[in-house]
């Protein structure tokens, strides 16, 4: 869980803040309550048995160039990075081509579909098309699905051509990707398993008691509505790289700014609310950060209540969200397990005095200059060691990202994620030129969806350090125990120098980490 | 979406392999008959809308393949049905014997949560044939099957001339409609002062 006061187990109170850029995709910030043990040793070692076996990953053992890694050469097609009608805002309204079905030409042309069906083939979600007029379809995936199951084994993945089929069974529930992306199996697989998680945030799984009793059981009537959520999560696969390292983001605050808002919602974290979350408005986020992905994504309105499941918190039971607006990007969600507790949250000081604590301290002022300003900046990478800082706000020299045009950071360095393990959290830069439109972006971020999966192959891992070169980038790409770094640089950037950008960049992470990290509240692991 | 509250109907089709399964779910979704006979491989599905007392559903209609071989198949493609069509052909008396096995098979298979009211129909297919003549099972032997049965509905049909095959389809849906029973969905809340917190069990993932 986020942080935790009281009993061990008696008491799941909890606080937290995060906090969402809404014009540049990666911003969420997360307080805690609780004390970081030691702002300068680095976060990641901190809270989880560090009894020195983890030696702090410092520049000075930092990656090597490795001979034998070689150069490979991925493949890296135009991979439908414009899918039809993909733009912006289309996507939020809910349920797009609605008129379609399978025998419609423009249907079978879809480069991603995705499907949710009973175990008795009745559809339930279609990203395109009209679910019963896929009634149909529907019923020839779960004859498929059966057809295997029956002789006692399972479908994973159909290969047809350019497409890829693939299946995942959740008791009741079928859940059917079928794309010609060429995003690896490992990562739509992801994509099922969020897509089901987004399905019991709503539902919860008492669903599965209803089909225990009546396999002819209709869910999509109580699904009603929620067309949107699902297409913007769906959307955000190609869009946030939480959804596939799961991990969340911080909003950059100082250090002491970061502490006042933690400490404001702790005082919170009584009387009934289980979790107390401030967020942007920005619905990119996420919890266990699988949860709170799946949250951000549901938060639509301005001001709500409503019932929802966190997956991986309790995928049986609801807890109640209240979601409170504070100004146009920044949001307050508290979770109760009352569903009394609506009037009571909205009426009553807590609400209230939240607001006013916050903007008091000036926590709502910090919080909107650090959304104008946006995060990290290639071109600030400090690329003399001796010149560096500790923090990102010194002499408020930071500039509004409006008003940057940035070139690309040193070496060739285009962009980069840095994701620490222990805290389940991520930095990336801000984008800046040449990647700078959704679908060079949206490329990008395939691209570091294949390192991911290919540096997390069972089959074949674990693995150290990646680095490739294709048309588009030199990609590098090293895991250690404390940490992930992911990094795209110019594709004739020299692999030495990239290297070297490289450990600059660990370095520059660790020593601004107090600002883009939530510390001290290491893990959602329930 | 406008209208979201529609009903979904899962209709499986069984009968002999031979008797007009595939020729009569072709008459009434695309009004078309052809002589030359292609067995059904596993199931074919296809999907009408009707409107209804108001109401729009979606039938969701699975026609089987009558091969013995495929029968193991059953479990999973009887899952959930809202109601069965067993149909025989009336000129072959084998197909109508077997009416009472492809009932008992589906019965034991599907296991519906009532099976003494589950909704079936039957249909007596080929009535067209030979003017009639090559007809072997009589009418009344058919409904006399069908009562003992707890009075199946009993339609006489010919799928190359589109006889009864509307007004069949009709009382399918309409039965299947009456077995409709509203699943009650009611989902816990989280109870934060038991220390016995379930965590996450059986949750796989």
């Amino acid at each position: 869980m986020l942080t935790e006061t009281g009993g061990e187990s008696s008491n799941m109170k909890a606080s937290g803040v995060w906090m969402n850029n809404n014009n540049n995709n990666n911003n969420i910030e997360v307080e805690g309550e609780r004390e970081v043990e030691s702002p300068s040793s680095s976060g990641y070692v901190g809270e989880r048995g560090s009894s020195g076996s983890v030696s702090s990953a410092s520049g000075t053992d930092g990656i090597r160039e490795v001979r034998d890694d070689g150069d490979a050469v991925v493949d890296d097609d135009d991979d439908g990075v414009n899918l039809v009608g993909d733009s912006q805002g289309e996507w939020i309204r809910g349920k797009r081509h609605a008129d379609e079905d399978d025998a419609s030409t423009s249907w079978r042309k879809r480069k991603k579909h995705f499907f949710i069906l009973s175990h008795s083939g009745k559809p339930i979600y279609s990203r395109y098309g009209d679910e019963h007029k896929l009634a149909g379809f529907s019923a020839t995936l779960q004859a498929i699905i059966s057809f295997v199951e029956n002789g006692g084994d399972r479908v994973k993945l159909v290969r047809a051509g350019k497409h890829q089929v693939i299946f995942l069974v959740k008791g009741p529930i079928y859940l059917v990707c079928i794309s010609c992306t060429e995003e690896p199996y490992e990562s739509l697989r992801g994509q099922l398993e969020l897509l089901y998680g987004q399905m019991i945030l709503i539902l919860t799984r008492s669903v599965d008691r209803c089909f225990e009793k009546n396999p002819k059981f209709d869910m999509t009537p109580l699904l009603g509505g929620t067309d949107a959520v699902f297409s913007s999560l769906i959307h955000s696969f190609s869009q946030n790289p939480a959804t596939f390292l799961h991990a969340y983001t911080c909003l950059p605050l100082a250090y002491a700014t970061r502490q006042a808002a933690g400490a404001i919602l702790q005082d919170v974290a009584d009387t009934g609310v289980v979790f107390a979350i401030l967020m942007c408005k920005d619905k990119k986020a996420s919890l266990h950060p699988d949860d709170m992905l799946l949250l951000a994504n549901f938060v639509m309105t301005s001001e709500s209540f409503s019932p929802i499941c966190l997956p991986r918190y309790n995928p049986m039971a609801f807890l109640y969200a209240y979601v409170h607006y504070l100004d146009v990007d920044t949001y307050l969600i508290l979770l109760t397990a009352s569903s009394q507790a609506f009037f009571h949250l909205k009426e009553c000081r807590q609400v209230i005095r939240i607001e006013s604590v916050l903007s008091k301290s000036n926590v709502l002022n910090e919080v909107q200059r650090s959304l104008s300003e946006g995060g990290l900046r290639i071109d600030d990478l400090p690329v003399d060691p001796s010149a560096r800082s500790g923090s990102l706000f010194h002499l408020n020299q930071r500039r509004p990202s409006e008003s940057v045009v940035a070139i690309g950071g040193p070496a060739g360095l285009l962009h980069f994620i840095y994701r620490s393990i222990y805290l389940d959290q991520y930095v990336s830069s801000e984008f800046a030129s040449p990647i700078s439109t959704p679908s060079q972006q949206k490329r990008l971020y395939r691209a570091y969806q294949r390192l991911y999966a290919s540096m997390h192959d069972r089959g074949v891992g674990p693995h150290k350090t990646q680095y490739r070169r294709d048309e588009n980038y030199v990609l590098l790409c090293w895991v250690t125990q404390d940490f992930e770094l992911y990094a795209a640089f110019d594709p004739l950037a020299d692999k030495g120098v990239a290297i070297r950008i490289c450990n600059r960049v660990c370095q520059w992470v660790k020593d601004v980490e107090t600002e883009i990290f939530l510390l001290g509240a290491s893990s959602f692991s329930w | 979406m406008a209208s979201r509250r529609r009903t979904l109907l899962k209709v499986i089709i069984l009968g002999d392999s031979g008797v007009g399964k595939t020729s009569l779910m072709n008459q009434y979704v695309n009004k078309k008959f052809s002589p030359q006979y292609k067995a059904t491989i596993g199931a074919d599905f296809l999907t009408k809308e009707v409107q209804s007392d108001d109401r729009l559903f979606t039938l969701q209609i699975w026609d089987t393949a009558g091969q013995e071989r495929f029968q193991s198949l059953g479990v999973a493609f009887y899952r959930g049905a809202d109601c069965c069509v067993l149909v025989y052909d009336v000129n072959v008396q084998k197909s109508f014997d077997n009416l009472n096995n492809w009932r008992e098979e589906f019965l034991i298979q599907a296991s519906p949560s009532d099976p003494e009211n589950f909704p079936f129909v039957v249909l007596g297919n080929k009535v067209d044939v030979d003017g009639g003549n090559s007809r072997v099972v009589s009418e009344k032997k058919a409904r006399a099957w069908c009562a003992s049965k707890g009075n199946i509905p009993y339609f006489e049909t010919s799928a190359k001339d589109g006889i009864n095959v509307e007004e069949a389809f009709e009382v399918i849906a309409k039965n299947a409609l009456k077995n409709e029973e509203e699943e009650i969905y009611l989902p816990d809340t989280i109870d934060v002062g038991n220390t016995s917190q379930p965590r996450a069990s059986g949750c796989d993932c």
